[in-house]
């Protein structure tokens, strides 16, 4: 019993708070809409990154490609097909003569990521460490140039325009809540404790008979397909995409969410999702020149600078990141046992 | 380099092997060999008639034979319970089993009051048993504890001693012991290996151990002055 309420509280803090930005987006002008659903579509991603990242203890530079794949295919996918004939014309005829509904474009969406991270996770879910970033780091320089190229499958290096804007409060709002639960349900599983377990010693876990690479493999595809889904929602939401929105600038943002709200947890997870979204978004403004009592304007590509610092002072100062890499809990109703005595864990 | 050479280890169930040794006589060496940690150049490893010689840890794991570490860290972000579940779901077992037979073995190990605590927060005697009780829950035909009482307040040997008799006695398993704690190492054991030098240097029952003069000049003279030196 206890257990459960225990995990009810867990999941609570997370789905309060997308439920909250959702709530707030209806409220603000239009115009600046915009900036809460990016934050809860934000939510998404990195809660798809920390599915792989969180579980496995394993770096990968690499689950952009999945947000890039499913971007691609849910945007190509739902162009209404008198335009399509006219801008995408060196499709697939299968991909060219063919739009489908939003629902059924999540869900595209959601299956090509899983589906692309379970092929290259094959050879990739070998490697752990140093190699393992390195890799997935290539992975996403080869989805990048396939997609920037192969005009058969994509609008290649143009911008891919016309795609319905049906995420809006309800479906970002929504979108979190599912990648949430799913990560949540992932990591309470019996394959997810695994690979936790695998994450603080691989030899122990391998010990007690933990298939180390399996359970890897499984996170990835799962971290996929939600990554993915999480590339429909932002396809959905801008309305058209570039594949260098999908790319470089984007892994590092949502790296330095995870980073700066914990990389263990899925608290962290969201939270550092939300608190970096908006200041990205604070930040793009202020370059434009933005009145917070006084005039504020920072040059050009002090957005970046400063996001990048933040990740580096959160790494130095805070290495387990704002929520100190634990799950959600309500002050005061705390797991029973030595937890308050105990000596703090050594970094 | 060779760290073993011509050693030939039998475990049977239901019996307590011990594995005795100076540092660096191999005893480690040869618990990674036959748990698949690594590979020997030469012989072959079976499990219950089986050559099993070139499987994965985990697959040996999941057949039967599991291995404790020396220095294992426990899995801090889970509690102390979920650590022994994990390792019950590792090798099949149902959810509500696992519970169930982690529940059982953290009774017996004196770990039932911290059952809900993180196991990051554990003192490190502790520690040491749940990565016991982790192995445990594998219900293992076979299990290896490389120094399981390394770094335990002597007052707790005793029921230490007793949990591995109960592994042999109540579950039907073969255990390997190896530790330095001379006095439990004598007390649990039906059968004593000594190694030195990557040779075995004697076998036999702890009473045979203990006055083979061989052994004692070879370890344990030795550790009567050294005590536990993991």
């Amino acid at each position: 019993m206890r257990r459960y309420v225990e995990g009810a509280v867990q999941l609570l803090g997370p789905v309060a708070l997308v439920v909250v930005v959702g709530i707030l987006s209806t409220t603000v002008s239009s115009a600046n809409r915009i900036y809460f659903l990016n934050a809860l579509v934000s939510v998404a991603m990195v809660v798809a990154i920390y599915v792989f990242v969180g579980n496995s203890g394993v770096l990968s530079f690499g689950q952009i490609s999945f947000v890039a794949v499913g971007a691609f295919a849910a945007g190509v996918m739902t162009v209404p097909l008198d335009s399509k004939k006219g801008v995408l014309t060196e499709l697939f005829p299968l991909l060219r003569d063919h739009s489908i509904g939003n629902i059924p474009s999540l869900l595209l969406a959601a299956g090509i990521g899983g589906l692309f991270a379970l092929v290259v996770g094959l050879p990739l879910m070998r490697l752990s460490g140093l190699a393992a970033g390195i890799a997935t780091f290539a992975l996403l320089e080869i989805t990048h140039n396939i997609l920037q190229q192969w005009t058969k499958i994509g609008p290649g290096a143009t911008t891919l325009s016309l795609v319905p804007q049906t995420t809006g409060a309800w479906q970002a709002t929504l979108g979190a809540l599912v990648a949430i639960a799913g990560a949540f349900a992932y990591q309470r599983s019996r394959l997810g404790r695994q690979l936790r377990a695998s994450r603080e010693d691989p030899a122990a876990a391998q010990g007690i008979g933990v298939d180390v690479h399996r359970q890897r493999l499984w996170a990835f595809t799962f971290s996929g397909a939600l990554a993915g889904f999480a590339g429909a929602l932002s396809v959905h939401l801008l309305g058209s995409i570039t594949t260098d929105q999908v790319y470089l600038e984007l892994t590092f943002l949502t790296l330095a969410m995870l980073v700066f709200g914990g990389l263990t947890s899925l608290w962290g997870a969201v939270v550092g999702a939300l608190a970096i979204s908006g200041l990205d978004s604070f930040l793009g403004q202020a370059e434009q020149g933005v009145h917070i009592g006084f005039k504020l304007d920072l040059p050009t590509g002090s957005r970046l600078v400063f996001l990048a610092a933040i990740m580096a002072l959160v790494l130095i100062l805070r290495p387990s990141g704002l929520t100190g890499g634990g799950e959600f809990r309500i002050p005061g109703l705390r797991r029973a046992g030595p937890r308050e005595e105990a000596p703090a864990p050594p970094a | 380099m060779q760290a073993l050479q011509g050693v030939n280890l039998e475990l049977h169930r239901k019996e307590v092997v011990g594995l005795i040794g100076p540092n660096g006589a191999g005893k480690s060496t040869l618990v990674n060999v036959l748990t698949g940690f690594d590979f020997p150049s030469e012989g072959t490893v079976e499990l219950e008639g089986r050559d099993i010689t070139g499987w994965s840890s985990h697959r040996r794991a999941r057949a039967g034979l599991t291995r404790s570490f020396q220095h294992s860290r426990s899995f801090r972000d889970l509690s102390v319970r979920e650590n022994v579940e994990v390792s019950a779901l590792g090798v099949g077992a149902g959810p509500r089993a696992a519970r169930k037979r982690a529940d059982e073995l953290l009774a017996v190990l004196g770990l039932a009051d911290l059952a809900e605590a993180s196991a990051g927060a554990l003192a490190h005697g502790d520690e040491r048993r749940l990565g016991v009780a982790r192995v445990l829950a594998t219900d293992p035909a076979f299990v290896l504890l490389d120094e399981p009482a390394a770094g335990l307040p002597e007052s707790e040997v005793p029921q230490f001693a007793a949990v591995i008799r109960s592994v042999r006695d109540d579950h039907g398993g073969g255990v390997l012991l190896i530790d330095h704690n001379m006095a439990l190492v004598m007390a649990v054991c039906d059968r004593i290996h000594v190694l030195d030098q990557g040779r075995t240097l004697a076998a036999g029952t702890p009473a045979e151990i203990r006055s083979n003069l061989d052994v004692a000049a070879a370890y344990l003279g030795e550790t009567a002055v050294t005590g536990a030196d993991a």
